[in-house]
């Protein structure tokens, strides 16, 4: 459902992707790991439509983004880390506005935001400009909007941030829902614990190259570590942080 | 003492940050942005010298004037301090985003109150000071004045500049107690528009035209009544025309020393005040101002069939896109109180052209109606040009942080930059049309002129509104707090400057075709071929340009915004 090919992304003369390669089935969660300034955001983007690459393809149900960048987009729910939304419209008029843009059908536009707007617990707030609402209230909005025209693949960047733990269980729950219907998502976050729990498959960057790539057994097994998530991803990716503050916890001990 | 300059550190930092890691293309930005400032400040300069000079040779009530003029310079730049430090404060003290951290950090809330004070102080009172200098140098000129006038000068700006931050400081932290911050600046900004308004309808209706010809009034003595009124002997502005006027008329019994005494002590005790005040009640205030307000929309309103109509002729993704820019305008009371403002410039336009007194002239009425008819359409334009500058370039930058949502959805660059064209269209061609209809009946214009005028304005509208919508998008600025703040930056003098130069080659290149006909249709004369052919050369020559203006700058910002994609 999505395919990325030698996917490359130069900022001058930093290579922020570096000829990455993944593929997302239908039906499929792929969390997308790596430590800060790996490169996650930038391919997050990317796929999302809104940051062209150096060089490589992103193909979306088979559509190349690039040569017919709407076609492809109309299937894809973007949610970004951080909700940045237009503030003087109240909550049912972004809806609108959105569904709008991606065409749902008028007719249908109406039941189907008000059940997301209610599974979001957002029905009381909806008449309320989008300024009055808190962080959270804002990425549920958000997710609404994203789930509103149906989309075949999901793209997530730090799902949970800002959500409160029924929120973030909430959130769970919703993409275990829309993978059984068939719905690919591609998901980065730094919580290793939700990555573990709901990907089929995970995949780590490390300064922009898809280092390993497997089920949360698989890449146990590929790391040489036992028992959680976090020990894989530590040691495959250098554990430097974790030695950082192993000794900087010890200094402040000793002093 | 430690803690307050660490305070005002982060801006200082950020200023050395702007220019030694200016973005590519800053020197030109910078260079040009002095040489504009330079420009006023030069006009500012021989405009008062002028004024001065002409008041000077009046014998007798010239240096009353002069002063009287003072007197008002002063009076006029103590309003505008204090309204500014009020907006100002409740940036500083209530709405800054960094206010968060600072409150949580272990520093005394009077050192607060000082760092922000100092802010309100730097921010409000920059520009009244660049743009005022020229005003007392003009003085100091025209009235040949010595070192010590200068040395007034120096000594008397800093103690006003600070009366006017503490009152407007003391002012905002009680009205902040009363009102949610938000709601605050809002309707302060609306009160100010009024102001403005008010100000600028009873300064032109005031007809101050007369005022340098003393024949209008009824008699000389009430002519002089009316100059030698005195102003309040209680306000700042008063005390510092005092303090500088001796020095300047060579005055031998001075009460300069006074009244500079009496400036800086009423300054340092309103500061105080402010700081007791703020003791008491910043705290409560900041807190008050981090509540959020919910504010109730009505379902059924002029707005909202607006923007039902608005997007109504065009397909379902430029609708709800039309839809949200009406909702949005409508529902920032920054964005729409301006409307106001339009609305006293058309009257004030209209006004102008219903006093012209045509018959003084030496030149036949007949010939003078048209040709001010012509040279309305380089006007109109003008204010068409200003209007899409404060309204249309920022469309584009509008979209702010939001801007991912139209770039991962399924509309294309060119239908989301076309369809902010088509929102701006109906109103600006309106509007100019409003202007050059009504003054043309005013003027008692021939057809010929009423419909070359009115189909020329139609025509620039239409390529200003492409200038300004592609400039916008070849200079986007998604990260503004403030659409003001795009339409007065570097793209927005762009658009001004090559709007400008668009009006004027329009204006021109029909300047000697409408002549032609005109004179034709007047005395009957023939039409050689060559004659047909210039014409029609002319004519050629301004669709091409308005094509030009109306499709280049689109094409520019389309492969702008596109080219952002890839960085």
């Amino acid at each position: 459902m999505i395919e990325c090919i030698e996917l490359t992304k130069r900022f001058k003369n930093v290579v922020a992707v570096d000829a990455l390669s993944l593929k997302v089935r239908p039906g499929e969660i792929y969390g997308f790991l790596g430590p800060n300034g790996a490169g996650k955001t930038t391919t997050i983007k990317m796929i999302a439509g809104t940051l062209r690459p150096t060089s490589g393809r992103v193909l979306i149900d088979g559509v190349d983004l690039a040569q017919s960048p709407e076609e492809a987009k109309r299937v894809v729910g973007f949610i970004p880390d951080r909700p940045f939304l237009y503030e003087k419209l109240t909550g049912l008029e972004f809806l609108q506005f959105m569904a709008g843009l991606y065409g749902v059908n008028s007719g249908k536009f109406l039941s189907r935001a008000q059940s997301l707007l209610e599974l979001f617990e957002l029905t009381d707030w909806r008449h309320e400009l989008v300024e009055s609402y808190s962080h959270g209230m804002k990425q549920r909005l958000i997710m609404s909007a994203a789930l509103l025209p149906r989309p075949k693949v999901l793209v997530v960047d730090e799902p949970m941030v800002g959500l409160d733990p029924r929120g973030a269980r909430l959130v769970s729950n919703i993409f275990r829902q829309l993978r059984r219907n068939g719905v690919s998502i591609f998901v980065s976050t730094h919580t290793l614990s939700i990555a573990a729990e709901l990907c089929d498959r995970i995949g780590i960057i490390l300064r922009g190259r898809l280092l390993v790539e497997g089920a949360v057994a698989e890449l146990q097994a590929q790391a040489g570590a036992e028992g959680q998530l976090e020990d894989a991803f530590l040691k495959l990716t250098g554990g430097e942080e974790e030695q950082a503050l192993a000794s900087f916890l010890l200094d402040q001990s000793e002093s | 003492m430690k803690t307050y300059l660490l305070l005002l550190s982060p801006r200082l930092f950020s200023f050395r940050n702007r220019i030694q890691k200016g973005e590519e293309g800053s020197g030109l930005r910078l260079a040009l942005m002095i040489l504009i400032a330079l420009g006023f400040w030069v006009g500012i300069l021989f405009g008062f010298y002028k004024v001065l000079a002409y008041f000077q040779a009046a014998e007798g009530f010239g240096e009353i004037l002069a002063r009287k003029l003072m007197g008002m310079v002063w009076l006029t730049f103590f309003a505008i301090l204090l309204f500014s430090n009020v907006i100002t404060a409740l940036s500083t003290f209530f709405l800054s985003k960094d206010l968060e951290t600072i409150h949580s950090s272990p520093v005394s809330l009077e050192t607060v109150f000082w760092a922000r004070l100092t802010d309100t102080l730097i921010d409000s009172s920059w520009m009244v000071l660049f743009f005022g200098v020229p005003v007392f140098f003009a003085y100091g000129i025209v009235f040949k004045a010595g070192l010590l006038y200068y040395l007034y000068l120096i000594a008397v700006v800093p103690p006003f500049l600070i009366l006017a931050t503490a009152l407007g400081a003391a002012f905002t932290m009680l009205l902040v107690n009363i009102f949610p911050a938000q709601r605050t600046k809002d309707i302060l900004f609306l009160l100010s528009i009024l102001a403005v308004i008010v100000l600028y309808l009873l300064f032109r209706f005031m007809r101050p035209e007369r005022l340098v010809n003393p024949e209008a009034f009824s008699s000389t003595v009430s002519y002089f009544t009316a100059l030698s009124t005195p102003t309040s002997p209680y306000l700042p502005s008063h005390w510092a025309t005092e303090v500088l006027w001796p020095s300047l008329a060579a005055d031998t019994y001075s009460e300069a020393g006074f009244y500079l005494l009496l400036l800086i002590s009423t300054a340092a005790a309103f500061s105080v005040l402010a700081s007791w005040i703020a003791g008491s009640v910043y705290a409560y205030g900041f807190s008050k101002s981090q509540e959020a307000a919910r504010r109730a929309l009505t379902r059924f309103n002029p707005i909202e069939i607006l923007a039902w109509l608005a997007g109504r002729p065009l397909a379902p993704p430029s609708r709800v896109l039309i839809a949200k820019d009406v909702r949005t305008f409508f529902r920032d009371n920054t964005q729409w109180s301006q409307l106001l403002l339009l609305l006293a410039l058309i009257v004030v336009y209209l006004y102008n052209f219903s006093v012209l007194d045509l018959k003084k002239s030496p030149i036949p009425t007949f010939y003078l109606q048209n040709i001010i008819s012509f040279l309305n359409i380089g006007l109109a334009s003008f204010v068409a040009a200003s209007l899409a500058v404060r309204f249309v370039f920022p469309a584009v930058s509008q979209e702010g942080f939001a801007y991912w949502i139209i770039r991962s959805s399924p509309v294309t660059l060119k239908r989301f930059l076309w369809t902010k064209f088509w929102i701006y269209t109906p109103p600006l061609i309106i509007v100019a049309e409003i202007l050059i209809v009504l003054s043309n009946y005013l003027l008692n214009v021939t057809s010929f002129m009423m419909v070359i005028s009115t189909v020329t304005i139609f025509c620039i509208v239409l390529g200003l509104i492409g200038l300004a919508v592609g400039l916008g998008a070849v200079y986007p600025r998604f990260e503004a707090e403030n659409l003001a703040q795009v339409a007065t930056g570097f793209g927005g003098m762009i658009f001004m400057i090559l709007g400008a130069i668009y009006v004027a080659v329009i204006v021109t290149l029909e300047a000697w075709p409408v002549y032609a006909i005109f004179m034709a249709q007047l005395r009957g004369l023939a039409w050689p071929v060559w004659k047909i052919f210039v014409i029609g050369f002319c004519f050629l020559g301004v669709i091409g340009v308005n094509l030009a203006a109306l499709f280049v700058p689109m094409h520019l910002g389309l492969n702008r915004l596109a080219a952002r994609e890839a960085t």
